[in-house]
């Protein structure tokens, strides 16, 4: 008998979520991170009184208590949705294009986290476009169900009539370029970079994003409600693995995995930083697969393998400030949790700065406690100023050179957000700088990506073979998939199950084995 | 060739499906297979914080009778870029104890060929005794790479600049000091507070510094002063502060205070700029350790006596458990390590988070030193460098 049915390889949500659900489902686990904490990004950290989300900005596919959607599904199925306490946020967000010349801001306007309402207000700041909201809105609610579930109906069937009959809107518009669509439904440039600005989230410009990831994320956004978690992505990190703990997994921090050992091209066992060697039938990969393939196997990485990932590019990193401010978020003059900062309503030049330590053009604000006063001590604010950034810019820097051009961008982030947000620098009591290397020191990623390969139409599962050349090994996490919270935690779920199955018919053919004998 | 299922050949029928893989067969053209890339994650990351580094002990200075200053230098030749004021977790083994303590480098961050670290001499003290007796040139140790908060952030500490110093708390000035001769805008005023005139360290180096540089300026305190002795005496009080640097307040707000010293020295420093309204986000503070006496700390336990032993059972993830007794106000690390457990570590003051372990069962008492996540607790996470069993404790490491 193996040490363990499964080796998971990482703690991040995929991998944590891979490893409860195993363990739940009855295969003995064992979890491996070579960081000192579960969650990957979704950790938090302290400095001074405050404590520092690492990486969840507006948590997505929960609902609400009333109007449940998947992400309860699936964290009851784990046994933790009644260790979290969800907060809803109010708003979607606010964005604001500070004007260079005076007081007045060229565009600020508040969207509401709720489909009607989001439709009043963008209608009142633009009545000639009102009825083009209507309609693109409703193009978005309807190509998201069809995502949702026609689609892989249709896709399972491997029917073109259902296809063509349940997904007319998938056909035409879903994996149309973003930024073809926003022209085709809008003529005010500003209502398209008001309506588009959740690209900031996935890092490339509208031109390069599928529509149905776009109108997914705000149509989800707006009807299930983005939310926070009381203690931060931290506190899902920590419940799942109590889960996992109570269900009897074993877990080990400060323990990297060093090499996965083969044997005809099927995995045996995994050796750990220490020297250990733990023997398995399975392992999922909660990390890149430059790192498993070409770092941690044993063997050259097979060619269905090197295959996919030529076809793919290094996904973007970030650069993030942590600040723990002396002041209220009244004071500091937030009105919405989220806001983007946007200078250049052409997004290529944006994410041709995302591409050097250059002046920032598109700065994300995320004011913690603005919803919910448990996230800063009181009279206090937690703050995230976020961009996202690629890393070469900072790989190529010396080492001596590393700590002077962190605080350099940093002014120049503050610099930008201030532009908004006034009072920020006179009042910060805490502050942590994270730039794409410390993404890279702390995810073990290469290039610090923070949501694996860049997600532009070709990338996605549909446009993927599953990855079967070394029997037993699994990825799981955003470099298979989409990154960010929602996607890594279903892969991690999805991956669980398939693996159960495959371990239930292994024990199956054991068995009959055993009886014909 | 990645391309995708059967199943997706209906797919041809969505628009932009075709676009798409003629766009993933030029990629995959023009791509690589990423094996070039191999091991450039770890050296990248190595080369800026090194999870260990291998030090050799280059030269060993006597300051003090009571202090010396150890030189070390790489292994490697490669010592890892600082931020004057951070400091490196020193693995020792002593008689078969594997243990470790954190120094504060007190080199220039522009010094990259060794790392100082001044040793003082702490009565009853385990590591310090073993560095200032029995360590060597030529002697070998491991370290973590640079780590802390405790340094100047020009983001907002500013240019006007007071560091609080008692005893061995010279040593991340001294740091920050060198590094601020080059630098035109800032300037300091340290306040170094000693026991006696004998044991002021560095005290021929700083005062040729302060006469060479018009950043600088100094005040020496001493506590226990010999009867002639004609400078400042006493400690770091709010009338000495507000004598040496007005009472002002909007002056005083404007100024970034860092305070170093012995866990005493601390409190009695923010206590007193607490008193002179000082706000906290204009005071850092360096860790020091676990506290020396948790029994007299708000929130011990009442009937428990520093004396008391408890069983602490360790479980180990590969099934393997251990047990040994343990006294009540010794660190819950300090005793794994005598044991021959171990978690991994670097502040030692409950700062950094690396020692967490689980306790399955009991409890232990975690005084304001841990920075616990909010999380934590209830899950029975704490910080083991700072964490003392209250009763008998199952933990898993
Ligand atoms: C600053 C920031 C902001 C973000 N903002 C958002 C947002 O607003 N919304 C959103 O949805 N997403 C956001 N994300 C992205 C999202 O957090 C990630 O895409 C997602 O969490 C990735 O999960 P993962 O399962 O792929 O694993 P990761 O989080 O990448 O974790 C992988 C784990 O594997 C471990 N590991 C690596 N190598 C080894 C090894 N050899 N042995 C053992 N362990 C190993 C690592 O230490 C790490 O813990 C953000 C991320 C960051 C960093
Ligand atoms: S070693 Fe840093 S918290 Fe314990």
């Amino acid at each position: 008998m193996t040490d363990f049915d499964a080796i998971v390889i990482g703690a991040g949500n995929a991998g944590l979520t891979a490893a409860t659900a195993l363990q739940r489902g009855g295969a003995r686990t064992l979890l491996l991170e070579r960081h000192n904490i579960p969650g990957g990004c979704a950790t938090s950290f302290i400095r001074g009184e405050f404590e520092f989300e690492v990486a969840l900005h507006q948590l997505s596919g929960m609902g609400t208590e009333k109007n449940p959607f998947i992400m309860r599904k699936i964290f009851n199925d784990l046994g933790i949705m009644d260790q979290l306490t969800i907060v809803e946020e109010r708003e979607l967000y606010r964005v604001v294009m500070p004007s260079k010349v005076n007081k007045e801001h060229e565009i600020d306007i508040v969207l509401p986290a709720s489909i009607k309402a989001l439709k009043k207000t963008l209608s009142a700041h633009y009545p000639e476009e009102s009825e083009n909201i209507e309609a693109y809105l409703t193009l978005c609610e309807k190509l998201s169900l069809e995502c949702f579930m026609m689609l892989p109906r249709a896709q399972k069937m491997a029917d073109q009539t259902v296809l063509e009959s349940t997904c007319p809107n998938y056909i035409q518009y879903g994996l149309t370029s973003s930024k073809d669509v926003l022209n085709q439904f809008f003529s005010n440039p500003d209502l398209k970079t008001v309506i588009a600005a959740y690209w900031c989230y996935i890092g490339l410009p509208p031109k390069d994003i599928p529509f149905c990831d776009l109108a997914m994320m705000i149509y989800a956004y707006a009807a299930f409600k983005p939310c926070h978690v009381q203690g931060g992505s931290q506190a899902i990190s920590s419940a799942l693995l109590e889960s996992f703990l109570n269900a009897g997994g074993k877990v080990l921090f400060n323990t990297g995995a060093a090499k996965i050992l083969t044997e005809n091209e099927q995995v045996k066992a995994v050796q750990t930083e220490h020297g250990d060697i733990f023997s398995c039938q399975h392992i999922i990969s909660n990390t890149s697969p430059q790192h498993t393939f070409n770092e941690l196997l044993d063997i050259p990485t097979p060619t269905q393998v090197a295959d996919d990932m030529k076809s793919r590019r290094l996904g973007t990193s970030a650069f993030v400030l942590y600040l723990g401010l002396d002041c209220t978020p009244e004071e500091l003059g937030v009105t919405a949790a989220s806001n983007f900062i946007i200078d250049d309503r052409d997004e290529e030049v944006a994410f041709t700065t995302m591409q050097g330590i250059v002046d920032p053009t598109h700065t994300m604000v995320t004011c913690y406690n603005y919803d919910d006063p448990s996230f800063a001590p009181q009279g206090k604010s937690t703050l995230s100023l976020l961009c996202l950034q690629y890393s070469q810019a900072w790989q190529d820097l010396p080492v001596e050179e590393y700590a002077q051009a962190k605080y350099d961008f940093a002014e120049k982030l503050i610099n930008h957000a201030e532009r908004v947000f006034p009072n920020i620098r006179k009042n910060i009591e805490e502050v942590e700088v994270a730039t794409p290397l410390t993404m890279m020191r702390y995810l073990n990623t290469p290039g610090g990506a923070i949501y694996g390969f860049q997600q532009n139409t070709q990338d996605a599962t549909m446009f993927r073979k599953r990855i079967d050349a070394i029997s037993g090994l699994h990825m799981a996490g955003s470099w298979n998939g989409m990154g960010g919270f929602q996607p890594t935690y279903m892969i991690g779920e999805s991956t669980a199950r398939a693996v159960l199955k495959k371990i239930k018919k292994e024990s199956e053919m054991k068995q009959q084995e055993l009886t014909h004998a | 060739m990645p391309s995708t299922n059967k199943k997706n050949n209906i797919l041809h029928a969505v628009n932009g499906y075709q676009d798409a893989l003629d766009h993933q067969q030029e990629l995959l053209k023009t791509g690589t297979d990423y094996n070039e890339q191999n091991g450039h994650v770890a050296n990248t990351i190595a080369s800026l914080h090194p999870k260990r580094i291998q030090l050799v002990v280059s030269e060993v200075i006597e300051d003090t009778a009571s202090t010396k200053t150890l030189r070390f230098k790489a292994k490697g030749g490669f010592l890892p870029p600082f931020q004057a004021g951070q400091y490196i977790n020193l693995f020792v083994n002593i008689d078969g104890t594997e243990t470790a303590r954190p120094y504060a480098i007190s080199s220039a961050p522009q010094q990259r060929g060794f790392y100082d670290f001044t040793i003082k001499h702490v009565a009853d003290g385990f590591v310090s005794h073993f560095l200032l007796n029995d360590v060597k040139v030529g002697d070998h140790f491991q370290s973590t790479g640079p780590m802390g908060t405790f340094y100047h952030n020009p983001l907002f500490h500013g240019d006007d600049l007071v560091f609080l110093a008692g005893g061995s708390g010279i040593a991340p000035a001294r740091s920050m000091i060198l590094n601020m001769i080059k630098k035109t805008s800032q300037k300091i005023h340290l306040i170094y507070a000693s026991s006696y005139e004998a044991d002021v360290i560095y005290i021929n180096e700083l005062k040729r510094l302060e006469q060479e540089h018009d950043f600088l300026t100094i005040t020496w305190l001493i506590s226990r002063p010999t009867e002639n002795y004609a400078g400042r005496t006493g400690h770091v009080s709010a009338e000495l502060l507000s004598e040496l640097l007005g009472n002002d307040l909007e002056t005083l707000q404007a100024k970034m205070f860092y305070i170093c010293g012995p866990t005493s020295f601390h409190d009695f420093c923010a206590e007193q700029l607490k008193q002179l309204k000082v706000k906290a986000r204009r005071v850092r503070i360096e860790c020091n350790g676990p506290p020396k006496r948790p029994e007299t700390l708000a929130g011990w336990p009442q009937n428990l006596i520093a004396s008391d032993k408890v069983m602490v059972t360790i479980h180990k993830a590969d099934g393997s458990q251990g047990q040994f007794e343990a006294r009540v106000d010794e660190p819950l690390l300090n005793s794994m390590e005598r044991n021959g457990y171990s978690a991994e570590n670097a502040c030692r003051s409950g700062e950094c988070s690396l020692c967490r372990v689980k306790i399955l069962k009991g409890s232990v008492f975690n005084p304001a030193e841990a920075r616990l996540r909010s999380t934590d607790e209830a899950y029975g996470w704490c910080h083991s460098c700072v964490a003392f069993p209250t009763s008998d404790i199952d933990v898993l490491v």
